[in-house]
């Protein structure tokens, strides 16, 4: 670790992804106070995303990629997995049983980092050249962008499948489910949402059937840590009134305690972003904040690396290291940490103000993944214009994007509406006097 | 009237305006929007100690804030200052 860069300092500040999202369906005004198109459009039905949080990621149910079937055996004594209802056979391993990356999470210690998730070796090109086995001529393939190639003269196709210090070949992947004509009829959903205040050009130029399949390489982390926090907590003794009529005003009497808390807990399978450009969630150059939402996937049911399964979709490459998505991964083990902590601190009806923390990393294990995304993007043109991107979660079909929006559309609603309320306030000043 | 009361009212139009204007700009952009990994990820944890060390230390009486100054009990990812250990 002592040639290792630091990562850029993360954005801060409103609207930042340093805000702890709204809870989904949230709004801060009521929609039902708003205009009737406004509120139509707010609440239309968001796309459907399967929740795989539960039980069926735990059992692991696999489906056969033929018949849909999860009647799934090992066909003993091979690698095969084959599906009992219609017979089909093909490889699987869950990277989940294979390495045991489920288990022990009790017991982890020290920095455990799966093979493909090694120190990318600078050195290394991302131009991997290949004999082909078929009929033995040199063929090209950039690690950048794919995984796999066609042999130019007799069509053979194979995938890089051994380990290269590239960083290009992660441990595992997670396949598509969501299928192509779905992710298109959720981005269309999403966007129907999103028409009244959208960009005449974004609108114009809408055409869902461009969205590519994409696997983009996270770091998944399980780690064992324990956490203090100290600072200072209030609880309401006396509330009263003094004066009358309009001087009327409400005071406080309060009790001030030194809180202090500790938790030890371990975190299952967090994803973070293993490429510089993706991690980057700044919200006022970028939309990677829309990728970063759609985020967790069931990473239980990775399966073993296989190039043949991102024949057809591009790729994008690691190129971070352990060492460099540490803070990262510290500072989301301490928000973890006072989301965990904030139940017991109930007592204290007027809120904490934390002032220390710290956090003790115990152990940690770090899997390379590719993970399955289609992504919608839209370039803006003009000043201040950034690609556009409407992201689906290729397994569970969470759906997130962002919707350029005309600004003068969006200025002129604002305003009327201010002008609006502002008419029935002079109203009631006027009656009142 | 009151003069603050006719103050708050006169407000009315800009602050729903500009209310109006920021929540239609997140729900066309989503800026707010990021991985809530405090509420999907799997986390094991044991019990939360040390309610048991809370400790009154002093009182305020005939305060105007009904919360707590700087209160950051949901903002989980504002840090404050970091306490290095030995083993981290």
């Amino acid at each position: 670790m002592s040639n290792t860069t630091p990562p850029p300092v993360p954005p801060t500040g409103p609207g930042s992804p340093r805000d702890v999202p709204p809870v989904p369906g949230s709004y801060p005004i009521d929609p039902a106070t708003l205009p009737d198109p406004i509120r139509d459009e707010l609440l239309a039905p968001d796309p459907v995303a399967i929740d795989t949080a539960a039980a069926e990621l735990k059992d692991g149910a696999n489906r056969c990629p033929k018949c849909g079937a999860t009647d799934i055996r090992q066909r003993p004594g091979t690698d095969l997995l084959i599906c009992l209802y219609c017979r089909n056979e093909w490889h699987g391993q869950r990277v989940e049983e294979e390495f045991g990356f489920g288990e022990g999470l009790d017991e982890l210690t020290g920095t455990v980092i799966a093979s493909g998730a090694r120190d990318i070796d600078t050195d290394v090109s991302s131009l991997m050249t290949y004999k082909c086995t078929g009929c033995g001529a040199e063929v090209t393939v950039n690690t950048e962008s794919t995984m796999t190639a066609r042999c130019h003269w007799c069509r053979h196709v194979f995938g890089v499948n051994e380990q290269v210090a590239n960083g290009a070949v992660p441990d595992a992947v997670l396949p598509f489910h969501i299928k192509k004509d779905d992710a298109v009829a959720r981005i269309r959903q999403f966007v129907d949402k999103r028409r009244l205040f959208a960009l005449k050009e974004f609108k114009e130029q809408f055409t869902p059937e461009n969205v590519v399949g994409v696997y983009l390489p996270y770091m998944i982390v399980d780690g064992k840590a324990s956490a203090d926090v100290a600072g200072r907590g209030e609880i309401k003794t006396r509330e009263y009134t003094q004066g009358s009529g309009d001087k009327k005003k409400t005071y406080y009497d309060a009790d001030i305690y030194e809180v202090e808390r500790h938790v030890d807990f371990t975190v299952d399978d967090l994803p973070l972003e293993s490429s510089t450009e993706r991690g980057n969630l700044d919200t006022g150059v970028n939309t990677n904040n829309i990728i970063n939402t759609i985020l967790p996937f069931d990473t239980k049911n990775a399966v073993k690396w296989n190039a043949s399964y991102l024949s057809g979709y591009t790729s994008e490459k690691r190129d971070t290291d352990v060492e460099q998505l540490r803070p990262r991964l510290e500072d989301q083990l301490l928000s973890i940490a006072r989301c965990q902590v904030e139940e017991s601190v109930n007592r204290f009806d007027r809120g904490v103000r934390w002032e220390q923390e710290r956090l003790d990393v115990h152990g940690t294990r770090w899997v390379a993944m590719y993970l399955p995304v289609w992504l919608y993007s839209y370039q803006q043109g003009g000043k201040g214009g950034m690609l556009h991107y409407i992201a689906v979660n290729g397994r569970t079909g969470e759906t997130m994007g962002s919707v350029p929006v005309q600004q003068w559309k969006l200025l002129l609603a604002a305003i009327t509406v201010g002008t609006f309320l502002e008419g029935i306030a002079l109203w009631m000043l006027g009656s009142s006097t | 009237m009151s003069d603050d009361g006719g103050l708050a009212l006169l407000l009315l139009g800009p602050a729903g305006g500009a209310g109006l204007y920021w929540m239609l700009y997140r729900y066309y952009r989503n800026t707010d929007k990021s991985h809530a990994f405090e509420r999907e990820t799997v986390v094991d944890a044991k019990p939360v100690t040390g309610a048991e060390r809370d400790r009154k230390v002093d009182e305020i009486k005939g305060t105007r804030e009904s919360r707590i100054q700087g209160d950051n009990l949901r903002d989980y990812r504002k840090r404050v200052q970091r306490i290095r250990g030995d083993s981290s």
